[in-house]
Protein backbone atom coordinates (compact mmCIF):
# COMPACT_ATOMS: atom_id res chain seq x y z
CA UNK A 1 0.00 0.00 0.00
CA UNK A 2 2.80 2.60 1.05
CA UNK A 3 6.86 2.06 0.51
CA UNK A 4 9.16 4.31 0.87
CA UNK A 5 12.75 3.68 -0.77
CA UNK A 6 16.03 5.32 0.58
CA UNK A 7 13.57 9.02 1.16
CA UNK A 8 15.79 11.81 2.47
CA UNK A 9 14.27 15.34 3.30
CA UNK A 10 15.80 18.35 4.53
CA UNK A 11 14.36 21.65 5.34
CA UNK A 12 17.55 23.91 5.29
CA UNK A 13 20.09 22.49 7.53
CA UNK A 14 17.61 20.22 9.50
CA UNK A 15 17.55 16.75 8.33
CA UNK A 16 14.39 15.94 8.85
CA UNK A 17 14.51 12.60 7.30
CA UNK A 18 17.46 10.64 6.41
CA UNK A 19 17.17 7.17 3.74
CA UNK A 20 14.00 5.87 5.49
CA UNK A 21 12.73 2.71 3.83
CA UNK A 22 9.83 1.06 5.05
CA UNK A 23 6.73 -0.92 3.20
CA UNK A 24 2.96 -0.89 5.09
CA UNK A 25 1.10 -3.67 3.54
CA UNK A 26 -2.65 -3.30 2.58
CA UNK A 27 -5.03 -4.23 5.78
CA UNK A 28 -2.02 -3.35 8.73
CA UNK A 29 -2.35 -0.76 11.28
CA UNK A 30 1.42 0.50 11.36
CA UNK A 31 2.11 2.81 14.35
CA UNK A 32 4.87 5.99 13.43
CA UNK A 33 6.82 6.63 16.90
CA UNK A 34 9.77 8.55 18.25
CA UNK A 35 10.18 12.07 19.77
CA UNK A 36 9.58 15.10 18.46
CA UNK A 37 11.15 16.41 15.71
CA UNK A 38 12.11 12.98 14.74
CA UNK A 39 10.41 13.15 11.21
CA UNK A 40 7.08 11.40 11.96
CA UNK A 41 5.23 14.31 10.48
CA UNK A 42 6.92 14.42 7.84
CA UNK A 43 6.66 10.58 6.84
CA UNK A 44 2.78 12.08 6.50
CA UNK A 45 3.13 14.66 4.88
CA UNK A 46 5.19 12.98 2.34
CA UNK A 47 2.67 10.63 1.73
CA UNK A 48 -0.11 13.43 1.19
CA UNK A 49 2.39 14.75 -1.28
CA UNK A 50 2.25 17.85 0.68
CA UNK A 51 5.98 17.81 0.52
CA UNK A 52 8.47 16.08 -2.16
CA UNK A 53 11.42 14.45 -0.97
CA UNK A 54 15.34 15.37 -1.59
CA UNK A 55 16.27 11.93 -2.55
CA UNK A 56 14.23 8.23 -2.80
CA UNK A 57 10.55 6.64 -3.93
CA UNK A 58 7.50 7.01 -2.37
CA UNK A 59 4.90 4.97 -3.52
CA UNK A 60 1.04 4.62 -2.79
CA UNK A 61 -0.71 2.38 -3.95
CA UNK A 62 1.31 1.08 -6.81
CA UNK A 63 2.09 4.31 -8.24
CA UNK A 64 4.97 6.15 -7.35
CA UNK A 65 3.69 9.88 -6.02
CA UNK A 66 6.61 11.90 -5.99
CA UNK A 67 6.70 12.25 -9.84
CA UNK A 68 3.37 13.27 -9.83
CA UNK A 69 1.67 16.22 -11.33
CA UNK A 70 0.19 18.72 -9.67
CA UNK A 71 -3.01 18.96 -10.57
CA UNK A 72 -3.53 14.88 -9.95
CA UNK A 73 -2.47 15.34 -5.94
CA UNK A 74 -5.78 16.17 -5.12
CA UNK A 75 -6.93 12.81 -6.85
CA UNK A 76 -4.17 11.11 -4.66
CA UNK A 77 -5.11 12.88 -1.70
CA UNK A 78 -8.88 12.04 -2.08
CA UNK A 79 -7.90 8.17 -1.84
CA UNK A 80 -6.49 8.91 1.95
CA UNK A 81 -8.51 9.93 4.58
CA UNK A 82 -6.28 11.58 6.90
CA UNK A 83 -6.99 12.62 11.08
CA UNK A 84 -5.01 15.45 12.48
CA UNK A 85 -3.98 15.99 15.59
CA UNK A 86 -5.82 19.87 15.83
CA UNK A 87 -8.66 18.05 14.19
CA UNK A 88 -8.99 20.67 11.31
CA UNK A 89 -12.48 20.63 11.26
CA UNK A 90 -14.64 23.72 9.35
CA UNK A 91 -15.98 25.54 12.35
CA UNK A 92 -18.76 27.20 10.39
CA UNK A 93 -19.97 24.28 9.20
CA UNK A 94 -22.19 21.82 11.27
CA UNK A 95 -20.80 18.17 12.13
CA UNK A 96 -22.77 16.73 9.59
CA UNK A 97 -21.64 19.26 6.39
CA UNK A 98 -18.06 18.49 8.00
CA UNK A 99 -18.47 15.27 7.36
CA UNK A 100 -20.37 16.16 3.65
CA UNK A 101 -17.24 17.63 2.36
CA UNK A 102 -15.42 15.07 1.40
CA UNK A 103 -18.05 13.21 -0.52
CA UNK A 104 -18.76 16.57 -2.63
CA UNK A 105 -15.01 16.71 -3.15
CA UNK A 106 -15.09 13.45 -4.14
CA UNK A 107 -17.93 13.66 -6.45
CA UNK A 108 -20.35 11.43 -4.69
CA UNK A 109 -23.70 11.67 -5.55
CA UNK A 110 -26.13 14.25 -2.80
CA UNK A 111 -28.31 11.55 -3.31
CA UNK A 112 -26.21 8.94 -1.43
CA UNK A 113 -24.63 11.79 1.23
CA UNK A 114 -27.69 10.89 4.17
CA UNK A 115 -27.04 6.97 4.43
CA UNK A 116 -23.41 7.27 4.15
CA UNK A 117 -22.89 9.95 7.12
CA UNK A 118 -25.38 8.79 9.11
CA UNK A 119 -23.30 5.45 8.71
CA UNK A 120 -20.35 7.13 10.25
CA UNK A 121 -21.56 9.13 12.27
CA UNK A 122 -23.16 6.30 14.13
CA UNK A 123 -19.90 4.24 13.95
CA UNK A 124 -17.92 7.27 15.64
CA UNK A 125 -20.85 7.88 17.87
CA UNK A 126 -21.80 11.35 16.76
CA UNK A 127 -25.31 10.44 15.27
CA UNK A 128 -27.21 12.07 18.39
CA UNK A 129 -24.70 15.68 17.63
CA UNK A 130 -24.85 15.77 13.88
CA UNK A 131 -26.24 19.28 13.66
CA UNK A 132 -24.00 20.72 16.54
CA UNK A 133 -21.45 22.90 15.20
CA UNK A 134 -17.71 22.59 15.92
CA UNK A 135 -17.66 25.39 18.91
CA UNK A 136 -20.31 23.09 20.71
CA UNK A 137 -18.22 19.66 21.09
CA UNK A 138 -15.96 18.84 23.81
CA UNK A 139 -12.11 17.61 22.08
CA UNK A 140 -12.88 14.56 21.72
CA UNK A 141 -16.29 14.66 19.84
CA UNK A 142 -14.03 17.17 17.36
CA UNK A 143 -11.63 14.33 16.86
CA UNK A 144 -14.24 11.71 15.90
CA UNK A 145 -15.63 14.20 13.59
CA UNK A 146 -12.08 14.62 12.13
CA UNK A 147 -12.50 10.48 11.95
CA UNK A 148 -15.65 10.38 10.70
CA UNK A 149 -14.77 12.56 7.76
CA UNK A 150 -11.78 10.95 6.72
CA UNK A 151 -13.73 7.27 7.29
CA UNK A 152 -16.88 8.47 4.77
CA UNK A 153 -15.27 8.83 1.72
CA UNK A 154 -13.93 5.05 1.92
CA UNK A 155 -10.29 5.52 1.70
CA UNK A 156 -7.68 2.97 0.93
CA UNK A 157 -5.73 4.20 3.67
CA UNK A 158 -6.25 6.06 7.05
CA UNK A 159 -3.48 8.11 8.52
CA UNK A 160 -3.92 10.31 11.92
CA UNK A 161 -1.15 12.27 13.02
CA UNK A 162 -1.10 12.44 16.86
CA UNK A 163 -4.83 11.75 17.08
CA UNK A 164 -5.04 11.78 20.92
CA UNK A 165 -2.36 14.44 21.63
CA UNK A 166 -4.48 16.76 22.39
CA UNK A 167 -6.93 14.55 24.45
CA UNK A 168 -7.55 12.93 27.97
CA UNK A 169 -6.15 8.87 28.26
CA UNK A 170 -9.97 8.05 28.46
CA UNK A 171 -11.33 9.86 25.19
CA UNK A 172 -8.04 9.04 23.31
CA UNK A 173 -8.96 5.61 24.15
CA UNK A 174 -12.10 5.54 22.88
CA UNK A 175 -10.72 7.03 19.96
CA UNK A 176 -8.12 4.39 19.67
CA UNK A 177 -10.55 1.34 19.76
CA UNK A 178 -12.40 3.01 17.08
CA UNK A 179 -9.32 3.12 14.87
CA UNK A 180 -8.54 -0.80 15.88
CA UNK A 181 -12.32 -0.88 14.49
CA UNK A 182 -11.39 0.23 11.51
CA UNK A 183 -8.43 -1.51 10.90
CA UNK A 184 -10.31 -5.20 11.84
CA UNK A 185 -12.98 -4.10 8.76
CA UNK A 186 -10.03 -3.93 6.32
CA UNK A 187 -8.61 -0.64 5.97
CA UNK A 188 -4.94 0.36 6.34
CA UNK A 189 -3.86 2.88 9.16
CA UNK A 190 -0.62 4.38 9.39
CA UNK A 191 -0.29 6.56 12.77
CA UNK A 192 2.05 8.94 13.86
CA UNK A 193 2.24 8.87 18.09
CA UNK A 194 4.77 9.58 20.75
CA UNK A 195 1.89 8.20 22.59
CA UNK A 196 3.54 4.99 24.53
CA UNK A 197 0.67 3.98 26.02
CA UNK A 198 -1.47 3.85 23.18
CA UNK A 199 1.01 2.05 20.99
CA UNK A 200 1.82 -0.93 23.69
CA UNK A 201 -1.93 -1.08 24.34
CA UNK A 202 -3.19 -1.75 20.61
CA UNK A 203 0.34 -4.17 20.25
CA UNK A 204 0.43 -3.52 16.75
CA UNK A 205 3.83 -2.94 14.12
CA UNK A 206 5.84 -0.23 15.50
CA UNK A 207 8.02 2.33 13.11
CA UNK A 208 10.67 4.13 15.27
CA UNK A 209 12.10 6.89 14.56
CA UNK A 210 14.76 9.38 15.73
CA UNK A 211 16.53 12.18 14.53
CA UNK A 212 15.21 11.59 10.65
CA UNK A 213 16.51 7.60 11.02
CA UNK A 214 14.52 4.56 10.93
CA UNK A 215 16.07 3.20 14.16
CA UNK A 216 14.21 -0.03 14.12
CA UNK A 217 10.89 -1.85 13.37
CA UNK A 218 8.87 -3.54 16.21
CA UNK A 219 6.50 -5.99 15.65
CA UNK A 220 4.41 -6.89 18.31
CA UNK A 221 2.58 -9.33 18.69
CA UNK A 222 -0.92 -9.90 20.53
CA UNK A 223 -1.19 -9.55 24.09
CA UNK A 224 2.71 -9.03 24.66
CA UNK A 225 4.51 -6.11 25.20
CA UNK A 226 6.97 -4.93 22.62
CA UNK A 227 9.88 -7.30 22.10
CA UNK A 228 10.92 -8.20 18.50
CA UNK A 229 13.36 -5.27 17.16
CA UNK A 230 14.36 -6.03 13.70
CA UNK A 231 17.40 -3.38 12.93
CA UNK A 232 17.27 -1.16 10.04
CA UNK A 233 19.29 -2.95 7.77
CA UNK A 234 17.03 -6.03 8.14
CA UNK A 235 14.20 -4.37 6.40
CA UNK B 1 -29.05 23.25 -2.72
CA UNK B 2 -25.47 22.73 -4.24
CA UNK B 3 -22.86 22.88 -1.93
CA UNK B 4 -20.74 25.64 -3.56
CA UNK B 5 -24.18 28.05 -3.89
CA UNK B 6 -24.62 27.19 -0.10
CA UNK B 7 -21.25 28.10 0.94
CA UNK B 8 -21.29 31.16 -1.30
CA UNK B 9 -24.54 32.25 0.21
CA UNK B 10 -23.05 31.57 3.97
CA UNK B 11 -20.33 33.68 2.75
CA UNK B 12 -22.77 37.11 2.02
CA UNK B 13 -24.57 36.07 5.11
CA UNK B 14 -21.41 35.92 7.52
CA UNK B 15 -20.42 39.97 5.93
CA UNK B 16 -23.32 41.43 5.44
CA UNK B 17 -21.47 44.73 4.87
CA UNK B 18 -18.70 43.50 3.01
CA UNK B 19 -21.79 42.45 1.30
CA UNK B 20 -23.71 45.56 0.72
CA UNK B 21 -20.70 47.64 -0.42
CA UNK B 22 -20.29 45.33 -3.69
CA UNK B 23 -23.75 45.36 -4.52
CA UNK B 24 -24.01 49.41 -4.14
CA UNK B 25 -21.26 49.53 -6.64
CA UNK B 26 -22.21 47.29 -9.06
CA UNK B 27 -26.02 48.59 -8.62
CA UNK B 28 -24.69 51.98 -9.32
CA UNK B 29 -22.53 50.91 -12.20
CA UNK B 30 -25.68 49.31 -13.81
CA UNK B 31 -28.10 51.85 -13.62
CA UNK B 32 -25.64 54.52 -14.71
CA UNK B 33 -25.07 52.13 -17.59
CA UNK B 34 -28.54 51.65 -18.54
CA UNK B 35 -29.15 55.06 -18.29
CA UNK B 36 -26.12 55.69 -20.61
CA UNK B 37 -27.12 52.76 -23.32
CA UNK B 38 -30.62 54.26 -23.58
CA UNK B 39 -29.82 57.89 -23.98
CA UNK B 40 -26.97 56.88 -26.85
CA UNK B 41 -30.00 54.89 -28.55
CA UNK B 42 -31.79 57.69 -28.40
CA UNK B 43 -29.87 60.15 -29.31
CA UNK B 44 -28.47 58.03 -32.30
CA UNK B 45 -31.83 57.53 -33.10
CA UNK B 46 -32.89 61.41 -33.23
CA UNK B 47 -29.59 61.60 -35.32
CA UNK B 48 -31.04 59.46 -37.87
CA UNK B 49 -34.26 61.14 -38.01
CA UNK B 50 -32.01 64.07 -38.74
CA UNK B 51 -30.12 62.39 -41.61
CA UNK B 52 -33.03 60.74 -43.31
CA UNK B 53 -35.76 63.91 -43.51
CA UNK B 54 -36.24 64.76 -47.17
CA UNK B 55 -33.35 67.29 -47.59
CA UNK B 56 -33.29 68.35 -51.01
CA UNK B 57 -36.48 69.46 -53.26
CA UNK B 58 -35.81 69.26 -56.98
CA UNK B 59 -38.36 71.87 -58.26
CA UNK B 60 -39.47 71.20 -61.94
CA UNK B 61 -40.18 73.10 -64.64
CA UNK B 62 -43.86 73.66 -66.07
CA UNK B 63 -44.01 72.75 -69.67
CA UNK B 64 -42.20 68.97 -68.36
CA UNK B 65 -44.16 65.84 -69.19
CA UNK B 66 -44.82 63.11 -67.19
CA UNK B 67 -42.30 60.77 -68.86
CA UNK B 68 -39.53 63.20 -68.25
CA UNK B 69 -40.36 63.42 -64.11
CA UNK B 70 -40.64 59.46 -64.08
CA UNK B 71 -37.11 59.14 -65.97
CA UNK B 72 -35.77 61.51 -63.32
CA UNK B 73 -37.31 59.75 -60.14
CA UNK B 74 -35.84 56.46 -61.58
CA UNK B 75 -32.52 57.85 -62.21
CA UNK B 76 -32.62 59.34 -58.45
CA UNK B 77 -33.79 55.98 -57.21
CA UNK B 78 -30.97 53.84 -58.53
CA UNK B 79 -28.63 55.77 -56.92
CA UNK B 80 -27.55 54.72 -54.19
CA UNK B 81 -26.47 57.81 -52.58
CA UNK B 82 -30.05 58.69 -52.77
CA UNK B 83 -32.91 57.97 -50.50
CA UNK B 84 -36.92 58.12 -50.24
CA UNK B 85 -37.63 59.88 -53.67
CA UNK B 86 -40.88 61.02 -53.65
CA UNK B 87 -42.86 63.33 -56.42
CA UNK B 88 -44.76 66.37 -55.44
CA UNK B 89 -47.31 67.68 -57.80
CA UNK B 90 -48.50 71.09 -57.77
CA UNK B 91 -52.19 70.20 -56.43
CA UNK B 92 -49.86 68.45 -53.29
CA UNK B 93 -47.69 71.75 -52.90
CA UNK B 94 -50.82 73.74 -52.57
CA UNK B 95 -51.63 71.46 -49.35
CA UNK B 96 -48.83 71.45 -48.21
CA UNK B 97 -48.65 75.12 -48.00
CA UNK B 98 -52.10 75.63 -47.10
CA UNK B 99 -51.66 73.61 -44.02
CA UNK B 100 -48.43 75.33 -43.29
CA UNK B 101 -50.69 79.02 -43.45
CA UNK B 102 -53.95 77.21 -41.93
CA UNK B 103 -53.58 80.09 -39.17
CA UNK B 104 -54.31 82.51 -42.14
CA UNK B 105 -57.43 81.18 -44.79
CA UNK B 106 -56.56 84.20 -46.39
CA UNK B 107 -52.51 83.51 -47.92
CA UNK B 108 -54.05 80.56 -49.27
CA UNK B 109 -57.00 81.94 -50.73
CA UNK B 110 -55.45 84.05 -52.70
CA UNK B 111 -52.84 81.31 -54.48
CA UNK B 112 -53.88 78.13 -57.40
CA UNK B 113 -51.74 75.20 -57.39
CA UNK B 114 -50.71 76.89 -61.04
CA UNK B 115 -48.30 78.75 -59.05
CA UNK B 116 -46.87 76.13 -57.04
CA UNK B 117 -44.15 74.03 -58.89
CA UNK B 118 -43.90 70.01 -58.99
CA UNK B 119 -40.96 68.82 -57.19
CA UNK B 120 -38.94 65.76 -56.60
CA UNK B 121 -38.27 65.53 -52.63
CA UNK B 122 -35.40 63.23 -51.22
CA UNK B 123 -32.57 62.64 -49.19
CA UNK B 124 -29.47 61.24 -49.24
CA UNK B 125 -27.81 58.47 -47.85
CA UNK B 126 -24.90 60.11 -46.10
CA UNK B 127 -25.39 64.12 -45.75
CA UNK B 128 -21.23 63.97 -47.42
CA UNK B 129 -23.16 63.45 -50.41
CA UNK B 130 -25.42 66.09 -50.87
CA UNK B 131 -23.16 68.78 -52.52
CA UNK B 132 -22.68 66.74 -55.74
CA UNK B 133 -26.07 65.43 -55.82
CA UNK B 134 -27.60 68.81 -55.85
CA UNK B 135 -24.99 69.88 -58.38
CA UNK B 136 -25.73 67.12 -60.49
CA UNK B 137 -29.79 67.41 -60.60
CA UNK B 138 -28.96 71.38 -61.01
CA UNK B 139 -27.75 70.18 -64.92
CA UNK B 140 -31.06 68.20 -65.01
CA UNK B 141 -32.57 69.94 -68.07
CA UNK B 142 -36.44 69.44 -66.02
CA UNK B 143 -34.96 71.19 -62.82
CA UNK B 144 -35.96 74.67 -62.49
CA UNK B 145 -33.84 74.70 -58.97
CA UNK B 146 -32.51 72.90 -56.33
CA UNK B 147 -33.75 73.90 -52.46
CA UNK B 148 -32.36 72.67 -49.09
CA UNK B 149 -35.15 72.30 -46.58
CA UNK B 150 -32.80 73.48 -43.63
CA UNK B 151 -32.51 76.74 -43.91
CA UNK B 152 -36.49 76.37 -43.47
CA UNK B 153 -35.33 75.53 -39.63
CA UNK B 154 -33.35 77.97 -36.94
CA UNK B 155 -29.58 76.65 -37.94
CA UNK B 156 -28.64 77.77 -40.95
CA UNK B 157 -28.30 74.38 -43.05
CA UNK B 158 -29.93 70.59 -41.97
CA UNK B 159 -25.35 69.97 -42.09
CA UNK B 160 -25.42 72.24 -38.70
CA UNK B 161 -28.16 70.72 -36.82
CA UNK B 162 -26.60 66.63 -37.76
CA UNK B 163 -23.30 68.49 -37.21
CA UNK B 164 -24.13 69.40 -33.62
CA UNK B 165 -26.53 66.28 -32.92
CA UNK B 166 -23.46 64.29 -34.36
CA UNK B 167 -20.92 66.31 -31.63
CA UNK B 168 -23.44 65.65 -29.12
CA UNK B 169 -23.69 61.92 -29.49
CA UNK B 170 -20.03 61.06 -30.07
CA UNK B 171 -19.31 63.20 -26.90
CA UNK B 172 -22.08 61.14 -24.88
CA UNK B 173 -20.78 58.16 -26.29
CA UNK B 174 -17.09 59.09 -25.29
CA UNK B 175 -18.38 60.68 -22.03
CA UNK B 176 -20.60 58.04 -21.38
CA UNK B 177 -18.48 55.46 -21.86
CA UNK B 178 -15.35 57.14 -19.87
CA UNK B 179 -17.99 57.30 -16.98
CA UNK B 180 -19.16 53.78 -17.40
CA UNK B 181 -15.65 52.37 -17.68
CA UNK B 182 -14.43 54.18 -14.40
CA UNK B 183 -17.39 52.49 -12.50
CA UNK B 184 -16.83 49.29 -14.18
CA UNK B 185 -12.94 49.62 -12.49
CA UNK B 186 -14.24 50.36 -9.46
CA UNK B 187 -16.44 47.66 -9.55
CA UNK B 188 -13.98 45.34 -10.88
CA UNK B 189 -11.62 46.46 -7.55
CA UNK B 190 -14.50 45.96 -5.21
CA UNK B 191 -14.62 42.45 -6.37
CA UNK B 192 -11.08 41.94 -5.99
CA UNK B 193 -10.80 43.20 -2.69
CA UNK B 194 -13.58 41.68 -1.35
CA UNK B 195 -12.70 38.27 -2.92
CA UNK B 196 -8.49 39.06 -1.79
CA UNK B 197 -10.62 39.16 1.76
CA UNK B 198 -12.44 36.73 1.62
CA UNK B 199 -9.85 33.99 0.54
CA UNK B 200 -7.52 35.89 3.96
CA UNK B 201 -9.96 35.15 5.64
CA UNK B 202 -10.83 31.91 4.59
CA UNK B 203 -7.27 30.22 4.21
CA UNK B 204 -7.65 27.68 7.13
CA UNK B 205 -10.79 26.49 5.40
CA UNK B 206 -9.22 26.43 2.20
CA UNK B 207 -5.88 24.38 3.69
CA UNK B 208 -8.26 22.01 4.86
CA UNK B 209 -9.96 21.63 2.11
CA UNK B 210 -6.84 21.40 0.20
CA UNK B 211 -5.30 18.49 2.60
CA UNK B 212 -8.85 16.37 1.75
CA UNK B 213 -8.01 16.74 -1.90
CA UNK B 214 -10.37 19.24 -2.97
CA UNK B 215 -9.46 20.27 -6.57
CA UNK B 216 -8.58 23.95 -6.98
CA UNK B 217 -11.76 24.47 -9.32
CA UNK B 218 -13.74 23.18 -6.13
CA UNK B 219 -12.20 25.60 -3.15
CA UNK B 220 -12.28 28.14 -5.85
CA UNK B 221 -16.02 27.90 -6.90
CA UNK B 222 -18.14 29.56 -4.04
CA UNK B 223 -16.10 32.35 -4.08
CA UNK B 224 -16.33 33.17 -7.79
CA UNK B 225 -19.91 32.28 -7.54
CA UNK B 226 -20.32 35.20 -4.76
CA UNK B 227 -18.78 37.28 -7.12
CA UNK B 228 -21.24 36.47 -9.70
CA UNK B 229 -23.89 36.38 -7.52
CA UNK B 230 -23.10 40.37 -5.86
CA UNK B 231 -22.48 40.95 -10.21
CA UNK B 232 -25.96 39.27 -11.21
CA UNK B 233 -27.91 41.03 -8.52
CA UNK B 234 -25.99 44.08 -8.99
CA UNK B 235 -26.45 44.42 -12.55
CA UNK B 236 -30.52 43.30 -12.20
CA UNK B 237 -31.41 45.77 -9.51
CA UNK B 238 -29.06 48.63 -11.38
CA UNK B 239 -31.10 47.59 -14.29
CA UNK B 240 -34.85 47.99 -13.19
CA UNK B 241 -34.44 51.05 -11.22
CA UNK B 242 -32.94 52.56 -14.91
CA UNK B 243 -35.74 50.58 -16.68
CA UNK B 244 -38.93 52.04 -14.11
CA UNK B 245 -37.24 55.65 -14.21
CA UNK B 246 -37.30 55.18 -18.45
CA UNK B 247 -40.85 53.47 -18.26
CA UNK B 248 -42.54 56.10 -16.33
CA UNK B 249 -40.42 59.39 -18.71
CA UNK B 250 -41.29 57.06 -21.63
CA UNK B 251 -44.92 58.80 -22.57
CA UNK B 252 -43.62 62.66 -21.74
CA UNK B 253 -40.80 62.01 -24.19
CA UNK B 254 -42.82 60.41 -26.63
CA UNK B 255 -45.02 63.51 -26.46
CA UNK B 256 -42.23 65.75 -26.34
CA UNK B 257 -40.34 64.68 -29.33
CA UNK B 258 -43.59 63.96 -31.47
CA UNK B 259 -42.37 62.04 -34.48
CA UNK B 260 -38.69 61.88 -33.44
CA UNK B 261 -38.65 58.43 -32.65
CA UNK B 262 -36.46 58.57 -29.32
CA UNK B 263 -37.66 55.90 -27.79
CA UNK B 264 -39.80 52.80 -29.30
CA UNK B 265 -43.60 53.74 -29.05
CA UNK B 266 -44.42 50.37 -28.96
CA UNK B 267 -44.49 48.43 -25.27
CA UNK B 268 -43.10 45.24 -27.64
CA UNK B 269 -40.02 47.02 -28.75
CA UNK B 270 -39.44 49.14 -25.69
CA UNK B 271 -39.52 46.30 -23.45
CA UNK B 272 -37.16 44.36 -26.45
CA UNK B 273 -34.79 47.31 -26.04
CA UNK B 274 -34.19 46.95 -22.25
CA UNK B 275 -33.83 43.14 -22.73
CA UNK B 276 -31.36 43.64 -25.13
CA UNK B 277 -29.33 45.98 -22.60
CA UNK B 278 -30.40 43.62 -19.39
CA UNK B 279 -28.95 40.80 -21.52
CA UNK B 280 -25.78 42.33 -22.27
CA UNK B 281 -25.39 44.04 -18.93
CA UNK B 282 -25.39 40.35 -17.65
CA UNK B 283 -22.99 39.44 -19.42
CA UNK B 284 -20.89 41.89 -18.62
CA UNK B 285 -21.48 41.63 -14.63
CA UNK B 286 -20.43 37.70 -15.42
CA UNK B 287 -17.21 39.30 -16.98
CA UNK B 288 -16.56 41.42 -14.20
CA UNK B 289 -16.76 38.84 -11.68
CA UNK B 290 -14.80 36.36 -13.65
CA UNK B 291 -12.31 38.51 -13.90
CA UNK B 292 -12.32 39.88 -10.72
CA UNK B 293 -12.57 36.73 -8.38
CA UNK B 294 -10.19 35.30 -10.90
CA UNK B 295 -7.62 38.14 -10.38
CA UNK B 296 -7.32 37.50 -7.01
CA UNK B 297 -7.51 33.66 -6.64
CA UNK B 298 -4.29 33.90 -9.38
CA UNK B 299 -3.10 36.48 -6.17
CA UNK B 300 -3.28 34.45 -3.56
CA UNK B 301 -2.01 30.83 -5.05
CA UNK B 302 0.57 32.99 -6.22
CA UNK B 303 1.39 34.49 -2.67
CA UNK B 304 1.22 31.01 -1.29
Amino acid sequence: MVKFAHVSKSFGEIKALVDVSFEVKKGEFVFITGPSGAGKTTILKLILREILPDTGRVVFDGEDIVGLSQEKVPYLRQKIGVVFQDYKVLPERTVRENVEVPLAVTGVSPDEWEARVNQVLKLVGLDERSELFPAQLSGGELQRVSLARALVINPKLIMADEPTGNLDWETGDAIMELFEKINKEGKTVIMATHNKHVVERLKKRVIELKDGKLVGQTRVKSEEKPKIKVKVEEV
Amino acid sequence: MNIHVKTALDYIKRSPFQALAALFVLTLTFFVGTMLAVLVYSSANLLKYFETRPQIIAFLKDEITPEQVSALQNRLTGDVRVKDVRYVSKEEALEIYKQATSDNPLLSELVSPTIFPASLEFSVADLSFAQEVINEVKKEGIVDSVGFTASLGGEKTLEDVVGRLRTLTLYLRIGGGVFVGVLAGTSLLVILVITGMRITTRRGEIEILDLIGATPAFIRSPIILEALIYSAVGAFVGWLLAFLIWLYATPSLISYFGDIPILPKEALNLFGLFAIILVGELLLGVGLALSGSYLAVSRARRSR
